[in-house]
């Protein structure tokens, strides 16, 4: 007579996750590698120095002080000189450069006569990043040679000094991005992207895991562990997999605000309540899918599309208020959603937890959707049939 | 000799027909080949569709409160990215209206910005903008930008005429017009800017995730198949290659659709020569099956494939380049990127499909993917023929019944 009762089933569950490499890899090597990948491929912060050409069809020395300009900003790196717009934009679909900018043709003469030429400068918006940056240099560039132009015409015909520089920019607006002034991507992207390859193995793992005893037919076996219930039979079969994740979502939460430093400017506290509170919502949204659909193919098939989906649906990069109402409903049914939204208002923010306290309510739903499934569960349990 | 070719033909011949059949009836594997290319893009590209972040919500606090400071935030609720929800009385109000997630903005007027204007002195506000999806903040800056330009050209106009008379010449208009031109994606969409790389990293995992999910099967089933190690074995290179142009076969129709109608339903951009692009296409849809080859030397089950590789997606986004782009990685990560094939194949495609580019310039991606083809399909040869084959032929079950023990 093998042992029954929740502390076999847990002992059962910590040597299967023991004894196949399968589970070291979900649960260790693939989470872990993503945490560390995508904070140390966007450790600079911003991709600077974007290539880009510079098409002078003047050649005077106007427009070779411009090119000097826009050589010495921060922001691009003139990696080449073309003499045409055809072979500028031959380059730019090579990949060779971002974007160029051109000076025509006559540009100082035209200047000096006031015949109004036009500076244009192009920039591949099919690399968002890298285009917007060259964009805001180029602009910038463009703007600051035209102010020098404008201060030397107002000067030759009189006009004061202390007049001059408030005509060039009479209204000044400064738009600042709090808490993350240097607009770092890192912090942009890896506060929301590493939990959310951490929800996507919870789910998966999760779905496997259980999907796993139908198929090799132990699930009755299981059941039978249990005394036939199948809450206990749940829980002392996810109850290791828990504490694995909970480990690494407070590794994965000390790696984001202690090694890697970034922001916090309200209190780990309620940080660290959402990471837990996180693990068991995913949890508890993966055994739903697996009630939904008690098969291993289909609930992985489930957890995979919307873990993947989550990447996007949840609005990290393109905000819900843009979105069709009728997609950006579904961010709502992600755990990750709260998360992310919790991580502005707690760590990125630092408002009060007055402002939060919906999202953490999220989760105990979340926490609570297994209970509407275990039914179906406990059946396919009984019946043990694996389709594949 | 003749014989033997024939055989080899014959061995082709053989193992085409047995993975059709296996792949028609495995739900598992057309999920991967036909449900995933077809829904998957449409939900993908729906989300995004919207292109533009328009419209953001922001308040204001006008400590001004003149003629000039209700024009400043006339104009900036006119602007495309921004929409003015309402005045705040002073900032701890207008804190609570951000605090409680009603705004991404506010506008702060200082005392005395409309009678700065009328001195001629620089008229300063600051815009305060939530920080935690960039393209509010970059709305919010393209919005302040252009109406601070924008009025300031009309009061430089109005000044100068005024002060000097004689430097008419720049007030009648722009002494130096500058103009910007956005390339491949015109409208500066989102959707536009995303979904071509994406479809391909689509196709790509796809064709990963099925070949180890086939490669699955048969370590589980080996019966299935008639691997019983009684009767001959088509060679490995000859399975390799049947299987290979069986998946191309069906690979054929989602291929085009991802290529072709998915752009044109959803109007990204489409420069990009068709049958060019095809010919791209295809030493990464090779290079592609031998990475799912060898992958199935750790796939002991057919769903492994999830629990292994779906992960692997995110990761081969931004080894593409398409959010961090390559030039600015540091050097490990560009040669890990350097080996994915869907790297090289997102970045020509973009390049074909949005920018327009032709093969012969994207030739240093087409043949990266031919090499990166070679060394996988040399590596697939080799993990099949002394890791999958070996692990087929011990007979079925062999892993299952390890299994059963541990539990």
């Amino acid at each position: 007579m093998k042992p029954t009762g929740f502390k076999a089933i847990f002992v059962r569950s910590v040597l299967q996750i023991v004894r196949r490499p399968i589970y070291w890899a979900a649960f260790f090597i693939l989470p872990l590698f993503c945490f560390l990948f995508l904070s140390d491929l966007m450790t600079d912060g911003l991709p600077s120095k974007v290539p880009a050409a510079m098409v002078d069809k003047d050649g005077s020395s106007l427009s070779r002080s411009v090119t000097q300009q826009l050589g010495g900003m921060q922001m691009v790196d003139l990696v080449e000189n073309c003499n045409s717009y055809t072979e500028a934009r031959h380059k730019m679909q090579e990949g060779k450069i971002f974007g160029y900018f051109l000076i025509p043709e006559n540009y100082q003469q035209d200047l000096l006569a006031g015949r109004k030429p036009v500076i244009t400068f192009y920039t591949n918006m099919t690399y968002f990043v890298p285009a917007s940056l060259l964009f805001k240099t180029f602009k910038t560039t463009a703007m600051f040679t035209k102010a020098g132009i404008a201060m030397s015409v107002l000067e030759s015909v009189g006009v004061p000094d202390d007049v001059i520089t408030p005509l060039l920019l009479p209204v000044n607006i400064g738009a600042r991005a709090i808490h993350n002034p240097g607009l770092n991507y890192a912090i942009y992207l890896c506060n929301s992207f590493i939990p959310c390859v951490l929800q996507l193995m919870i789910f998966l793992v999760t779905c496997f895991s259980l999907g796993q005893e139908i198929k090799y037919g132990t699930s009755r076996k299981l059941l039978f562990m249990a005394d036939g219930s199948i809450v206990k039979a749940l829980a002392a079969k996810l109850l290791p997999q828990t504490i694995i994740w909970l480990v690494i979502a407070l590794f994965m939460e000390s790696w984001m605000y202690k090694i890697n430093g970034y922001p916090v400017h309200g209190s780990l506290m309620w940080m660290t309540i959402s990471e837990i509170m996180f693990v068991f919502a995913c949890q508890g949204m993966a055994i739903f899918f697996f009630g939904i659909f008690p098969n291993l193919r289909m609930s992985l098939s489930i957890s995979a599309l919307l873990g993947i989906l989550s990447f996007s649906i949840a609005a990290f990069s393109f905000p819900i208020e843009s979105m069709y109402q009728s997609i950006g409903i579904f961010s709502w049914i992600l755990p990750i959603r709260y998360n992310f939204l919790i991580y502005i208002d707690q760590a990125l923010d630092g408002v009060h937890i007055y402002y939060s306290r919906i999202w953490f309510v999220a989760y105990i739903l979340f926490m609570l959707l297994p209970f509407t499934m275990l039914w179906n569960i406990k059946r396919n349990m009984q019946r043990q049939v694996y389709a594949p | 000799m003749s014989k033997n070719r024939k055989s080899y033909i014959r061995q082709l011949f053989d193992v085409y027909c047995r993975e059709f059949k296996l792949v028609i009836h495995d739900p598992g594997i057309l999920i991967f080949f036909i449900f995933l290319p077809i829904v998957y893009p449409v939900i993908y590209s729906l989300i995004y569709n919207p292109e533009v972040v328009r419209d953001v919500k922001m308040v204001v606090v006008d400590n001004d409160r003149s003629a000039k400071s209700r024009e400043l935030v006339r104009n900036l609720d006119a602007t495309q990215e921004a929409w003015v929800i309402g005045y705040a009385a002073d900032m701890p109000e207008a804190r609570k209206a951000m605090d409680s997630h009603k705004c991404f903005a506010i506008l702060e007027i200082p005392d005395g910005f409309g009678r700065k204007i009328v001195r001629g002195e620089q008229a300063n506000a600051m815009m305060y903008c939530e920080a935690s999806l960039l393209l509010r903040y970059r709305g919010f800056l393209v919005a302040s930008t252009n109406v601070s330009q924008a009025m300031g050209a009309e009061i430089l106009a109005d000044k100068i005429n005024g002060i000097a008379p004689l430097a008419e010449t720049i007030s009648t208009g722009d002494l130096m017009p500058i103009d910007n031109i956005s390339m491949g994606n015109i409208e500066n969409g989102f959707d536009s800017f995303i979904m071509p790389g994406v479809l391909i990293l689509i196709l790509h995992q796809c064709i990963v995730l099925a070949a180890g999910m086939a490669g699955g099967a048969k370590r589980e089933r080996p019966s299935l198949i008639g691997y019983d190690g009684v009767n001959d074995q088509p060679s490995v290179a000859m399975t390799m290659l049947g299987q290979m142009l069986c998946y191309i076969t069906i690979l054929i129709l989602p291929i085009i659709y991802l290529v072709h109608y998915i752009p044109l339903m959803f109007a990204f951009p489409m420069a990009g020569n068709f049958a060019e692009i095809i010919m791209f296409l295809t030493p990464m849809v090779i290079a592609a099956l031998g990475m799912g080859f060898m992958f199935q030397g750790i796939v002991w089950e057919r769903e492994s494939v999830f629990v292994l590789w779906v992960v692997t997606s995110v990761v081969f986004l931004f080894l593409s380049g398409l959010t961090w782009p390559r030039y600015a990685m540091a050097p490990f990560w560009k040669f890990v990127s350097n080996c994915i094939p869907a790297t090289w194949g997102v970045e020509g495609f973009i390049r074909m499909n949005t920018n327009g580019a032709s093969l012969a310039q994207v030739s240093h991606d087409y043949t990266s993917l031919w090499i990166l083809a070679a060394i996988y399909q040399a590596g697939a040869y080799c993990v099949q023929r002394w890791v999958v084959r070996p692990s087929i032929l011990k007979g079925s079950n062999s892993f299952e019944s390890a299994k059963s023990e541990a539990i």
